[in-house]
This record gives structure tokens, C-alpha cells and sequence, in this order.
């Protein structure tokens, strides 16, 4: 219980400490690490009972895809489902985070969980570390006030949308959701059209590929379609099969014991190749 | 924990060995209202009196069974305030083991981690013991089971346990009437009847609280009108 000498820093506000260590050095010649940007396409739309969210599921790591058939769409609440772009770590463990605050919360106040809470907690922690949190985010749920979405950029800050576009296919898919999108969809209506969002991103952007995943929230249920289109199919196999040629006949069997004691040749000749 | 200036513990040894501090908490726990639970082959049923000071308070605002997690509940017998904190902590480390380790916290460990909690202010400076025993039920992969935790820090695993005023009655009634192969709604019978011997007044679905948990592995506070259900059977 004694107290420690530690040097706090003053109450409230940021500490940039690290900020000047971090230029000085840069100048000196570090080379800084650069951030892996995953490129996706995610996207979600309000219909007339509730929202749908949409992603693909390519991860890559560079020029290399990653994971083929990776989740992006990622659980908050029950009634709660977020999408994930950027850092695929960051992400995840953003919305890992924010989930089990929920649920603690839950369990206090004894209600359903509110979209507008998983919204603040989400960029209040993406706000304080400064756009470092590389987690570009759909949110959307249906809660006892309705159906909301919402995107949340890396530095914090959220717009509130009827549909909604992010990550590097957000271009090819905004454009489909521009021409199509229109108030009181019908469920079935809106899945079409977030299938085709994505799909224009899959087929569009390099970043983004394999299949469609959806997620449609509506008043006390939720539907997770994974792999609700699969429009690139991987054949594993060669249907022709492998040809290998006849094994080999086997002549001759010799084994050679191996020596008891070895003389060991100081400054002897070198082997010749 | 406790103020810098109180450094040295309040719970100190008497000449005899006792934590006189701990004994005083299990007499605060001893006058509190009765609360019992009993742990059945397919679940676990607990329960208390449900008395409130006056005919005025709003008997719907008060809630002394509470979920821990969705397979785990837990009552108490001794003071309300204290049991709000334990409650508040268990949630919170039961969140953190799952944030972890990716599973529900078995029921062992929760106890465990609750009752390290009550042992740290039995020998921290500045605080007092928590002034409730707890009765946790629960029902994960090793099935139903139900724990009492101590001021001290102590838990112990029962079939059948009750804490509070009537301790010593309850515990007689238990023993006669407990049998292995109880089912949950039997347990529920016998949890009534066994509040009913010492209840003083008119006993009701206002102003008893019974929490069950069964093979769906969700914990669940029974609605008034579903109490006063089970009491109509047991008439």
C-alpha cells in the first residue's frame, strides 16, 4: 500500500511523449513499420424490418491472399453484428472488446442491449488512440428504438445512414447501392441487393474477393447467411487426376554397416569434389 | 485497497486464533433473512424470504437472486449493499475469464474467484469482511452444482444448504426431506415448504424470490405469479 515513485502524467488530456521519440527516430534513419491494409468491401442497408449487412471474405496480406474464406462480419450482441475493414487484428479485437463490455452491461441493467451504445464505445476507444486502431467499421442492429446503421471511421468519428459502404471495394459498391437503393425494401429485396453490392467489389476490386457473407437483423431474431453466394468456387482436385509414373524395379540391396571406431586425420588433405 | 494512512489490517488474530472481525460478519450474516438452496439431478433451485421494512416499499424494485452469468445465479443472506459489490466483481471476473479464455466460466472457478475477493479484505488494510454468505448455483459441463462462500473466504460445495435466521430448522427439514434423484420441480416444492416452516406471516409469490437454473443451463428468476403457481401445488 506504500506509495510508489512513478511519474504520472497531469490528469486529462493527451501525452505526445512518444510522438517526438518516435520522429527522432525517423530522422535517424529507423525505418518505420508500415501498416498492412486489408482490403475488403462491407456494406449494410436499412429495410423496412430491420438491417442487412454484407461483406466479402478475402483477407490478404499485401499482394498474397491471407485467408480465402475469412469472417468479417463479427458478433456484438445478439442483436447487434458489426462488420469489420482495415486491420483484420484490430478489428476483431476492437469488436471482441466492445462485445463483452455489452454483455456486462446486460447483465447490470437487465435490458437488450442499444446499437447507440456499441456505436460510443466503439469510437470513444478508436478516438483515444488517435486513428492507430486501424478499424474501419458497419454497425448495425436492431434495438427497442429500431433499426439503426452506422459507419465508424478510425479516428472516430460515425455518420448515421440508410446504406452504407467502406473498405476498398466501397466504390465499386456504393455505385450499386446509388442506382438501386430505395426506402421500404423488402427482405428479400435487400439481400439481392447486398449480394450484388458485394459481388461489384469482389469482381472490381483486387482487395476484395471470394464469397458473399450476410447478416439480416430484424426484431428479435437475426439470420447469418455465411457464404450466402459463392461465386469463385476452388477446384482442389484436377478432375483428369495425377499420373505418376510406374514405380521404379528394385535391383540391388546393399547395407553397409557403419565403422566402430573412426580415426580422426589432423591437417589431413581435403576432400577432393 | 483503504486509505494510505491505514496500511495495517482491521481483522487481526485474537489470543484463541479467531479472526474476531470474521466471526462478528457470520453473526451479521446469522440474522439475516433466510435464504436456502438445493441442488436437484437436473438442476438447482435457490431461494429467501423476501421481507421488506415497510408495506410502502415497491416490492417489484428489489431483486436479491441475481445472474452472474447466463449458467450461473447466486443469493445471499446478510447485508444487501455488501452483496451489490460481490455481485458487480463476480460479473466483471466472469467477463474477463471469458474474454480470456473463449469459454463460459466453469462454476468452480467463478466461486473461487469470488471468494479470493472476500479473503483479500479479511487481510487488507483499512477494509472490514464482506458482511453476506453467498449461495451460488450453477450448472456447466460437471452439471449442477451449488456453492456457499463465507465471510472468510471459505466455500464449500453442498447438495442441499441454507444460511440466515432459521439456519439450524431449515438444515433439519433439508436433511429429511433431500434425496439424491430430486427433480428440479420437486426441489422447487421442497424449497417452499422448507421457507414456509419459519416464514412469519402470509407467505406469497410478493414476498418470497426463488432462482432456477436447469438443463437449458439458464439461469432464471421465477416471475410472482409463477412462485405463486409452485405455492398453489404445494397447498
Amino acid at each position: 500500500m506504500s506509495k510508489a515513485a512513478i511519474e504520472v502524467p497531469p490528469k486529462g488530456g493527451f501525452s505526445f511523449d512518444l510522438c517526438r521519440r518516435n520522429e527522432m527516430l525517423v530522422k535517424k534513419g529507423l525505418n518505420a513499420p508500415s501498416f498492412l491494409k486489408t482490403g475488403t468491401t462491407i456494406v449494410g442497408l436499412v429495410f423496412q424490418d430491420g438491417v442487412i449487412l454484407g461483406a466479402d471474405t478475402r483477407a490478404t496480406e499485401g499482394p498474397i491472399v491471407a485467408d480465402k474464406n475469412c469472417e468479417k462480419i463479427h458478433y456484438i450482441a445478439p442483436n447487434i453484428y458489426c462488420c469489420g475493414a482495415g486491420t483484420a487484428a484490430d478489428t476483431e479485437a476492437v469488436t471482441d472488446m466492445v462485445s463483452s463490455q455489452l454483455t456486462l452491461h446486460r447483465h447490470h441493467t437487465g435490458r437488450e442491449s442499444r446499437v447507440v451504445t456499441a456505436l460510443t464505445l466503439l469510437k470513444s476507444h478508436l478516438f483515444s488512440y488517435q486513428g492507430y486502431v486501424s478499424a474501419a467499421l458497419v454497425l448495425g442492429g436492431v434495438d427497442f428504438t429500431g433499426p439503426h446503421l452506422h459507419t465508424i471511421y478510425p479516428h472516430g468519428s460515425t455518420d448515421t445512414l440508410p446504406f452504407a459502404t467502406m473498405g476498398s471495394g466501397s466504390l465499386a459498391a456504393m455505385a450499386v447501392f446509388e442506382s438501386k437503393y430505395r426506402e421500404g425494401l423488402t427482405r428479400d429485396e435487400g439481400v439481392q441487393l447486398v449480394a450484388e453490392a458485394i459481388s461489384s467489389g469482389i469482381f472490381n476490386d483486387l482487395g476484395s474477393g471470394s464469397n458473399v457473407d450476410i447478416c439480416v437483423l430484424t426484431k428479435g431474431h437475426k439470420e447469418y447467411l455465411r457464404n450466402h453466394l459463392q461465386p469463385n468456387p476452388r477446384t482442389y482436385i484436377s478432375e483428369k487426376g495425377y499420373s505418376f509414373s510406374k514405380k521404379t524395379e528394385v535391383l540391388l540391396t546393399k547395407i553397409t554397416p557403419l565403422r566402430d571406431s573412426v580415426h580422426i586425420i589432423e591437417g589431413g588433405d581435403e576432400m577432393e569434389e | 485497497m483503504g486509505d494510505s494512512q491505514y496500511s495495517f489490517s482491521l481483522t487481526t488474530f485474537s489470543p484463541s486464533g479467531k479472526l474476531v472481525q470474521i466471526e462478528h460478519a457470520l453473526t451479521a450474516v446469522g440474522s439475516g433473512q433466510t435464504s436456502l438452496g438445493i441442488k436437484a439431478a437436473n438442476g438447482v433451485v435457490i431461494a429467501t424470504e423476501k421481507k421488506l421494512p415497510s408495506i410502502l416499499v415497491d416490492e417489484t424494485s428489489v431483486q436479491k437472486i441475481q445472474s452472474l452469468t447466463t449458467n450461473i445465479g447466486v443469493v445471499y443472506s446478510g447485508m444487501g449493499p455488501d452483496f451489490r459489490v460481490l455481485v458487480r466483481k463476480s460479473r466483471k471476473q466472469a467477463e474477463q475469464y471469458h474474454r480470456l479464455y473463449k469459454e463460459s466460466i466453469p462454476v468452480t472457478q467463478l466461486v473461487r474467484e469470488t471468494a479470493t475477493v472476500m479473503q483479500e479484505f479479511t487481510q487488507s488494510g483499512g477494509v472490514r469482511p464482506f458482511g453476506v454468505s453467498l449461495l451460488v448455483a450453477g450448472y456447466d459441463d460437471k452439471g449442477p452444482q451449488l456453492y456457499q462462500v463465507d465471510p472468510s473466504g471459505s466455500y464449500f460445495s453442498w447438495k442441499a444448504s441454507a444460511m440466515g435466521k432459521n439456519v439450524s430448522n431449515a438444515k433439519t427439514f433439508l436433511e429429511k426431506r433431500y434425496t439424491e434423484d430430486m427433480e428440479l420441480d420437486d426441489a422447487v416444492h421442497t424449497a417452499i415448504l422448507t421457507l414456509k416452516e419459519g416464514f412469519e406471516g402470509q407467505i406469497s409469490g410478493k414476498n418470497i424470490e426463488i432462482g432456477i437454473i436447469g438443463n437449458d443451463r439458464k439461469f432464471r428468476v421465477l416471475s410472482p405469479a409463477e412462485v405463486d403457481d409452485y405455492l398453489q401445488e404445494v397447498e
